[in-house]
C-alpha cells in the first residue's frame, strides 16, 4: 500500500528498478539506486538518533545529494526542512531553532556556507554530507553514508505524520513554518499525476529550488508515475537560452516553473534555435502569466498544452485551469480556474457565509492537499483553519487563502488581489509587513513602508520609502545592507527612498498606495507600453 | 571593461561596493547572481555600454565568470 511518499520510490524501484529517477548535469540515479541510497542514509540518520517526527534539514544547493537527502530523511521517519543555502545565515538560523533542527543533511560545496550557519549558534549535533563540519558537531561524509548498511526497521508512520516543512515569509517580522504530512503532500501528487497524465517515459523538468513548493510536484507526481525527474542546475534558471537548450537535449516532456521564468524562456531563450516538440505539458503557477507572453509562448511550443496550477503553500494545489487557445486581441487575465478533482472550493465573506452568485469573496477551500499547520504556531493556525459542519456534528476544515476571487458566468475563478499585504515578488511570496518590519529595525528608521510595483517582465518587485528620526542619518544602500541580514534576496527592495515625511490618506494612515503610483511612473511597465 | 563590469556586479547588483570578484568565480552557481541580476547585467551590457547581446548569446559557457564574459565580449569585438 502507498501511504507515505518514499513509497512511491520503492514502488518505482520494484518495477522498473532501472529506469532513472533523478538526472542532474549529465549524471543520474536509476529508482534502484536512488532507493538504496536513500536507505543508507535514512540509516545512518537513525544510528545518530533521529526519530519519528524530528525535522531534518537540507542545506544543498539542487542536485542528486539533495534528491537522495530528501527522501533518505523521511525514511528515517523525520521530516525534511529545505535551508536556502542563499538566504542570510542569521534567517536560516531562526529556522533551524524555531522547529528544532539537530541534524542537516548537506553537501561540500555548501561547507563554507554551513560554517556561516553553525557560527550563529545553532544547536546542531550532527552533519551528513562532509566529515568535518565544526568543532563539538558529527561529521559523516557521503562516502560514510554509501558505506553504512542498509537497516531494516520500520519508521512506524502513518499518513498523517510530517513529511516536510516549507517555511514562508510572515507578517510579524519572522518567516513560518508550513507543515505538510504524507498525505496532503501525496494527495497533490496523485492529483496532478491524474490531472495531467503523467507516465513513466515523461521526463519533468524540476526548475523550482527545493524551499518552494512547486519542487514537491517534480519529485513526487514523477515518482509516482515511475518518471524521471531532470534536475535544472541552478545556473540554467538564470540563463534562459542554455535552459533551453537543456529542454532540447534532456528531451524534457513537462515544464514546471513560475510565470517569470518562462516569460524569460520566451524573451530571452532563443526559442527559435531549438527543437522543444517533446515538451507536452507546460504547468505554470505562483503568480499571474502576462496572458500576452502566455499566448506568445503558446505560438512558440505549438505541440505543448498549457496549465495553470493555482493554490498557496498551506494547501498545495486547489485549482487549475487547461488554456485554450487564447484570442489574438484579448489580454485579459487568465483565470485560476476550477477546483481539481476533490476539491471543494467556497468563495465567502468574512464570517464564513457564502457570497452572492458572482460577487468577489475569499477564497475557502476544503481538500486532502492541505498543510497540517504552521509548525509551533497554534495562533496562527487558529486565524487560517475555518472551521464548518458541513454533515452532522462533524467539524470540516476549510483553508481561509487570504486570496479574493470571483466566480465567472462560465464557472471558472478568477483572482482578485489579496485581503492582506502579501505578495508574490518574483514569483516569491513575500509579506511587505515584514520588510517593513526588516526596515524599522535599523536604528536610524523612524517609519517604513514598502510596496509592490510592476516590472517590464508582468512581474513585481519591492521598492520601500523610509523616513529617519530626528538627528539620524542612513544611506539608502547601507539600509538595503541592513535588511539583507535577515531577508532573502528577492525581499529586499530594489529600490529605497528616503523622505522627510510620509504621504498620509485623509485618516492619517501612510499612503502606501500613493507611493506605490509614484514608483510606477517613474518606471514604465510593459502594461504601458 | 573587467574591472567596471566587476564594480557594476559588487555595486549596483549585489549592493556590496568592496566585494571583490575573482575573474574565476563563478558568478551562476554559487548563487551570487539570481536571474533578476542575470538580466539586469546584460541590460546593463546594452544600454550603458552599447553592446548588442542576442538572445542566443546569453548562455552559461559566455556568462560564468568575469573571465568568460571578457573573453565573449572580445569576440564581439569590443
Amino acid at each position: 500500500m502507498l501511504y507515505l511518499l518514499p513509497h512511491a520510490i520503492d514502488r518505482a524501484a520494484m518495477r522498473s528498478p532501472e529506469r532513472e529517477a533523478i538526472r542532474y548535469a549529465g549524471t543520474s540515479l536509476s529508482y534502484a539506486a536512488l532507493v538504496e541510497r536513500a536507505d543508507r542514509l535514512a540509516g545512518l540518520l537513525r544510528a545518530e538518533g533521529v526519530r519519528r517526527g524530528d525535522r531534518v534539514g537540507i542545506h544543498a544547493g539542487k542536485g542528486i545529494a539533495a534528491a537522495v537527502a530528501l527522501y533518505g530523511i523521511m525514511k528515517a521517519g523525520a521530516a525534511y526542512v529545505p535551508l536556502d543555502p542563499s538566504a542570510p545565515p542569521a534567517r536560516q538560523a531562526f529556522i533551524v531553532r524555531d522547529c528544532g533542527i539537530r541534524h542537516v543533511v548537506t553537501e561540500p560545496p555548501r561547507l563554507s556556507a554551513l560554517r556561516l550557519l553553525l557560527a550563529e549558534g545553532v544547536d546542531v549535533a550532527s552533519v551528513v554530507g562532509v566529515d568535518a563540519p565544526a568543532p563539538n558537531v558529527r561529521g559523516f561524509s557521503w562516502t560514510d553514508v554509501d558505506a553504512h548498511p542498509v537497516v531494516a526497521h520500520d519508521p512506524d508512520l502513518v499518513e498523517m505524520d510530517l513529511a516536510y516543512v516549507l517555511y514562508t515569509s510572515g507578517s510579524t517580522g519572522t518567516p513560518k513554518g508550513v507543515a505538510h504530512s504524507h498525505r496532503s503532500a501525496l494527495a497533490f501528487a496523485r492529483v496532478a499525476a491524474d490531472t495531467y497524465g503523467f507516465r513513466p517515459d515523461d521526463r519533468l523538468s524540476n526548475h523550482a529550488p527545493l524551499h518552494f513548493d512547486l519542487s514537491t510536484m517534480d519529485y513526487f507526481s514523477s515518482a509516482l508515475a515511475g518518471a524521471t525527474t531532470v534536475i535544472i542546475p541552478d545556473a540554467h534558471t538564470r540563463v534562459p537560452a542554455s535552459y533551453a537548450a537543456l529542454i532540447e537535449t534532456e528531451r524534457l516532456t513537462v515544464l514546471y516553473a513560475v510565470p517569470l521564468a518562462l516569460t524569460h524562456l520566451l524573451l530571452h531563450g532563443a526559442l527559435d534555435k531549438r527543437d522543444l516538440s517533446s515538451v507536452r505539458w507546460v504547468l505554470f503557477g505562483g503568480e499571474p502569466f502576462p496572458t500576452r507572453y502566455l499566448r506568445a509562448l503558446m505560438a512558440a511550443l505549438p505541440g505543448a498544452r498549457f496549465s495553470n496550477v493555482y493554490g498557496p503553500t498551506e494547501v498545495n494545489g486547489v485549482t487549475y485551469w487547461v488554456v485554450p487557445p487564447l484570442a489574438p486581441d484579448d489580454d485579459a487575465p487568465i483565470p485560476i480556474g476550477q477546483p481539481y478533482q476533490n476539491v471543494e472550493v467556497r468563495i465567502a465573506g468574512d464570517d464564513g457565509a457564502v457570497v452572492a452568485d458572482g460577487e468577489p469573496g475569499e477564497l475557502l477551500v476544503r481538500t486532502p492537499t492541505m498543510m497540517r499547520g504552521y509548525w509551533g504556531r497554534p495562533d496562527l493556525d487558529s486565524r487560517v483553519f475555518w472551521k464548518h459542519q458541513v454533515v452532522g456534528h462533524f467539524e470540516d476544515v476549510y483553508l481561509r487563502t487570504g486570496d479574493l476571487v470571483r466566480r465567472r458566468e462560465d464557472g471558472l475563478l478568477e483572482f482578485h488581489g489579496r485581503k492582506d499585504r502579501q505578495i508574490k515578488a518574483r514569483g516569491y511570496r513575500v509579506e511587505l509587513d515584514e520588510v517593513e518590519v526588516a526596515l524599522g529595525s535599523h536604528p536610524a528608521v523612524e517609519s517604513a513602508a514598502a510596496y509592490g510595483v510592476p516590472d517590464e517582465d508582468g512581474s513585481l518587485h519591492i521598492e520601500a520609502t523610509v523616513t529617519l528620526r530626528d538627528g539620524r542619518h542612513v544611506t539608502p544602500d547601507a539600509l538595503r545592507t541592513h535588511v539583507a541580514g535577515s531577508l532573502p534576496r528577492y525581499a529586499v527592495p530594489v529600490r529605497l527612498d528616503v523622505v522627510p515625511a510620509m504621504p498620509r490618506t485623509s485618516t492619517g494612515k501612510v499612503d502606501r498606495r500613493a507611493l506605490a503610483a509614484r514608483a510606477r511612473e517613474r518606471a514604465p511597465t510593459a502594461e504601458g507600453t | 571593461m573587467r574591472e567596471q563590469l566587476a564594480r557594476y556586479i559588487a555595486a549596483d547588483l549585489l549592493n556590496q561596493h568592496d566585494r571583490v570578484i575573482d575573474e574565476d568565480e563563478d558568478l551562476l552557481a554559487s548563487g551570487l547572481l539570481d536571474s533578476l541580476s542575470m538580466m539586469s547585467l546584460i541590460h546593463h551590457i546594452e544600454q550603458d555600454l552599447q553592446i548588442d547581446v542576442p538572445a542566443e548569446d546569453v548562455t552559461i559557457e559566455n556568462f560564468q565568470s568575469l573571465r568568460a564574459i571578457d573573453a565573449y565580449l572580445d569576440r564581439r569585438g569590443v
